[in-house]
């Protein structure tokens, strides 16, 4: 008997770890509006290094992050990640065929996809690296995008504010 | 009357250079896909160096071998002056672009930055959105 009281002890402080763990994420759900004057140069207008959404809706789950990235004049691209990192869909588009995976990393959640379209210079494939993190309401995304063939990387980093 | 046939024909003038000047200045969002960057290295044939946008003509070899003559629209010249480059540097001149393609699928690309091979010159473009 208390033995068994040992162990159900044992694995109650396991369980209850296991939660206060999974509550240490932090919930990334709501409407994002970019915030040009904290973002770094080039996220946005005429002529973006790395072009950041306008707006981003989240809504995250335990198991899923859904996002909805907008801009104005350009076509929304959207996809439910699985936070277990395996890959998935992303509705991107007409003429782009898009991969992708996201899982947390400590507090800070990673995206990491693969994006493919013609070009009057071929067949194109980027692939793009998004490390997310909150601070209050306040949302930090660095990204950086290498393509194909070419052996530099771009790095942006922009910030959002909670609507 | 005559005078008045002056005035019109100068404000004509003037409203035509405003219309073309504003068609010139689009802006990014309407002319090119922010979904879809990419980066080209070529030769430099032609350049338009005229604001608010230089022009800058590059033969790229694709990977079959066939060559496609992109437009390229940078920063305008006294942007592109300041950063050290002058009109001279650019024909015949190996350049990496960095950009996105334009949405209506011609070989034409917004450049956020540009880098001659030889002289090791990068430009960052970074002008913003008014």
């Amino acid at each position: 008997m208390k033995r068994l009281m040992i162990v159900l002890s044992v694995a109650l402080a396991l369980g209850g770890q296991t939660v206060a763990f999974a509550q240490a994420r932090p919930d990334f759900s709501g409407s994002w509006r970019l915030n040009v004057g904290k973002s770094g140069p080039n996220v946005a207008g005429n002529t973006p290094n790395i072009p950041f959404p306008s707006q981003i809706a989240v809504k995250q789950t335990p198991t899923d992050i859904a996002i909805e990235s907008t801009s104005v004049r350009q076509q929304p691209v959207s996809a439910v990640y699985k936070l277990d990192g395996s890959k998935v869909s992303v509705q991107a588009p007409a003429g782009i065929t898009e991969t992708g995976e996201a899982k947390f990393d400590g507090e800070n959640l990673s995206i990491s996809s693969r994006r493919a379209f013609s070009s009057p210079a071929g067949d194109i494939v980027v692939e793009f690296k998004e490390v997310w993190s909150l601070i209050g309401n306040v949302l930090t995304i660095q990204k950086t995008r290498t393509q194909s063939g070419d052996s530099t990387t771009e790095k942006s980093q922009a910030v959002y504010d909670k609507l | 009357m005559r005078i008045n046939l002056s005035f019109a024909a100068v404000a004509l003038g003037i409203l035509l250079a405003a219309t073309a000047s504003v068609q010139a200045h689009h802006s990014f969002s309407a002319t090119y896909d922010g979904n879809k960057p990419i980066t080209l290295r070529g030769t430099v044939t032609k350049i338009g160096w005229q604001n608010p946008h230089a022009h800058i003509y590059v033969d790229v070899k694709n990977a079959d071998g066939k060559v496609v003559t992109w437009e390229v629209e940078s920063a305008g010249p006294t942007a592109l002056l300041k950063a050290g480059l002058r009109k001279e540097d650019f024909v015949g001149a190996e350049i990496i672009i960095k950009g996105f393609l334009a949405k209506d699928g011609t070989p034409t690309v917004n450049a956020s930055s540009l880098t001659l091979v030889e002289a090791k010159k990068e430009f960052l473009t970074d002008e913003k959105a008014p």
